[in-house]
């Protein structure tokens, strides 16, 4: 009877560990979203990690004090309220680093540095003027978000820890949101005539604009859902993982969904596992001291691992281009008659070499 | 991308200046009762003050804090001046923050390793400072010519990495028990860098001036620094013209990395004789500002930290002194980055467009200064 048990307990404690890992990935899930979104449209966003901040801020401060402005509502409606002061706050913040770089000339990087530095010191400036408080909102009384609770799971415990998370009170509903908001993304960026404009600004804004598109007018959209994304972030981190604003209580995660941004090779989906490595690995800093290996070490493994891939990915693209430039110098070597066998000879390297070498094809008859 | 200085950068800085002053004015008058004195405080109270007194006639008072701002400038400096080198080569290199690090513990484990020397060891803990940054900057720049990589990214991720070795350094074994509380083994007295003759003052202050004549006389006179001026102006230009571009770009990081690498020596050998494990990052952004702020001229760099270091101090008497916090000099510091950075934002267009989309009646009062106009355009008339 002893194995069965031990296995179960087993069993259980991963699935605990999952409910950890979908904690510490969320945040840094949804401002790597943000950050596909503002990177595809061709306007990289530097400053997640103030718009996370800001919005946890405003989140704690606007659910805190929404049952002086709305008495007599019910609970989950402040909540919301500071929810929205919240969001609203960071998209603000997004649509002013928009305003700084589109309409006023300015670095997009040095004006997200600008912005994180506002974020970073209003949010301080502000909790001191209106809580007192420099560290914490620790006494404010704010709320959390609701979550999602699967009732008449007690019978079943793993089925509950799946379901319900390891304190067994439902998995927050952000959480939720962000896995569901990656394949969301994906579907707007590629099935969306938004989304189609988006990447068209972001990939040729020339291009983009001789059709018609206004690209300004898209990449103030683009900052607006990026701010909207990285502030659900930061609202989970203050009114969900936590129920109180900390100074930097981002610590480094807008950066680190940067970097997320990069390893999932600006897909959504890519982003989704670079997000799941990311908050796996900050579940193993803190869960696994008993591996031997230092916490610094684990936390150092998102950075490296980024670093690592874009190596990789830069050398498979030099690696694809040599083939390609091959492929193309064999045919023109061979010259236009036999076109058959070429062309099956490229399309197993890439249907983007088979077409750049098309194009090269019908450059030497032009030339001599 | 370009952060190359505009016609008039002198003005348009300023001018930000001004402009954000003015806006901190404002909230002081919304969250503070003494608004005036919170001011004050924040513009003059890291100044020494000459104070008398029948005894000892004419004294300076608050010496102590002024030296602290100095020392703040210090490293203000070199940070500003390892952003420089990158952003005058057109790179984003933000890799000072991680490059001070891994330096200020080179430095020290040199200090603390090696005998005095005879008071001399500091010279070889800022040489090996100064190689450690050097080569924490030389890869960000290989990862770019070498592999694409995006050098904000590389950066931002070095940086990290850099953070977490330093700590993991520190917290596994090069700590000193005694200090109470996590910190590396603090320096001898005959390790740190010796005052200068006749002063209370570290010789490491002199940096506060031969670190930007240095980086002048870098980019002015000699071939490296043309390449890096070229290249920041125009690439394909550089690429043309067969400069060793790749060769160029990395070494205006390393080049950056150096500068930050000294910065770290002043945070061992200067500042603090000894490194906490939690020594906050963020650190080498300011020296973006104080770059930006001096638009990229290494003679501005020491007057734009020394301004930035001046305010933080003030801010931290004004906390002291008035009820305001001191978290209000980063908003402050904040809006000076955005108004600088806007570049595009002259009184000239505010005007035009003031003529051409306001009624006439409107753009009288305007002109006058009173009613509508905005807190922007009353400011740039103002300055």
């Amino acid at each position: 009877m002893t194995t069965p048990d031990a296995s179960g307990h087993d069993l259980l404690l991963i699935a605990g560990l999952l409910a950890a890992l979908l904690r510490a990935t969320a945040p840094i899930l949804f401002a790597a979203l943000a950050g596909v979104v503002s990177e595809r449209a061709g306007v990289i966003n530097i400053a997640l990690e103030g718009l996370m901040l800001v919005a946890a801020f405003f989140g704690v401060i606007g659910s805190a004090w929404a049952p002086q402005l709305m008495p007599g509502w019910p609970a989950w409606s402040h909540a919301l309220a500071g929810a929205a002061l919240g969001l609203s706050a960071a998209t603000a913040l997004a649509l002013l680093l928009g305003l700084c770089h589109l309409q006023f000339g300015a670095d997009l990087i040095v004006a997200g540095i600008g912005i994180n530095l506002l974020a970073a010191g209003a949010t301080v400036f502000l909790m001191v003027l209106w809580t007192g408080d420099k560290g914490s909102t620790a006494h404010l009384a704010s709320l959390a978000l609701p979550t999602l609770h699967i009732p008449g799971l007690q019978a079943w415990p793993l089925l509950d820890v799946l379901a319900n998370g390891d304190d067994r009170r439902g998995h927050p509903l952000l959480v939720l949101a962000a896995l569901a908001a990656a394949p969301l993304l994906h579907w707007v960026l590629l099935h969306t005539r938004f989304g189609l404009r988006l990447r068209a600004a972001g990939e040729h804004a020339e291009a983009a604009r001789a059709t018609g598109i206004s690209v300004v007018r898209v990449r103030y959209a683009a900052l607006a859902l990026s701010g909207l994304l990285a502030g659900l972030g930061g609202l989970y981190l203050s009114m969900g993982y936590l129920t109180l604003f900390q100074a930097d209580m981002t610590g480094g995660r807008g950066f680190i969904a940067l970097a997320a941004v990069f390893l999932g090779a600006r897909q959504p989906l890519g982003v989704l596992a670079a997000a799941l490595l990311f908050g796996a690995c900050a579940v193993a800093a803190t869960q696994l001291g008993l591996m031997n290996l230092p916490p610094q070490a684990v936390q150092m493994l998102p950075a490296l691992a980024t670093l690592a891939t874009m190596v990789l990915f830069s050398l498979r693209q030099q690696y694809r281009q040599r083939r390609t430039m091959a492929a193309s110098f064999e045919r023109w070597q061979i010259g236009l008659t036999d076109d058959e066998a070429t062309e099956s000879a490229s399309t197993s390297t890439s249907t983007s070499a088979s077409a750049s070498a098309s194009a090269t094809r019908q450059a030497p008859p032009s030339s001599s | 991308m370009s952060v190359a200085p505009a016609s008039s950068p002198g003005t348009r800085t300023g001018g930000a200046i001004g402009l954000a002053l003015l806006v901190a004015f404002v909230l002081l008058c919304i969250v503070s009762t003494e608004p005036v004195n919170a001011l004050r405080q924040l513009l003059t109270g890291a100044l020494p003050m000459p104070h008398w007194s029948a005894e000892t006639g004419w004294v300076w008072q608050r010496l102590a804090r002024f030296t602290g701002v100095l020392n703040n400038a210090v490293t203000l400096t070199l940070l500003g001046l390892a952003m420089l080198f990158g952003l005058r080569a057109r790179q984003f290199s933000m890799g000072a923050d991680g490059q001070m690090m891994l330096a200020a513990l080179a430095a020290l484990a040199t200090g603390v390793w090696l005998p005095p020397l005879g008071g001399f060891s500091w010279l070889l803990a800022a040489v090996v400072a100064m190689a450690t940054g050097f080569a924490w900057g030389l890869l960000p720049g290989w990862l770019k010519t070498r592999f694409d990589a995006n050098e904000i990214v590389t950066t931002l991720m070095l940086n990290i990495v850099a953070l977490q070795l330093f700590r993991w350094i520190i917290v596994q074994g090069f700590n000193d028990p005694a200090a109470g509380f996590l910190a590396t083994p603090a320096l001898q007295p005959l390790a740190l860098a010796p005052n200068i003759p006749g002063t209370q003052l570290s010789c490491l202050l002199l940096l506060l001036v031969l670190a930007p004549l240095a980086a002048q006389a870098l980019l002015a006179k000699t071939t490296l620094g043309f390449e890096i001026r070229v290249a920041g102006d125009s690439l394909p230009f550089a690429r043309q013209a067969g400069l060793p571009v790749a060769r160029t770009v990395i070494l205006s990081m390393a080049l950056g990395g150096l500068f930050a690498g000294l910065a770290g020596l002043q945070l061992s050998h200067g500042l603090l004789g000894r490194l906490p494990a939690d020594l906050p990052a963020g650190l080498g952004f300011q020296g973006l500002v104080v770059a930006l702020l001096a638009g990229n001229e290494p003679k501005r760099v020491p007057i734009a930290a020394f301004g930035y270091a001046l305010l933080e101090g003030g801010a931290q008497a004004m906390e002291r002194n008035s009820d305001v916090p001191r978290e209000l000099v980063k908003v402050i510091q904040a809006l000076v980055v955005l108004l600088v950075a806007c570049e595009r934002l002259p009184l000239r267009e505010l005007r035009t467009w003031a003529s051409s989309k306001l009624p006439a009646a409107l753009q009288h009062r305007l002109g006058t200064g009173r009613g509508s106009a905005s807190p922007r355009a009353s400011a740039r008339e103002a300055s």
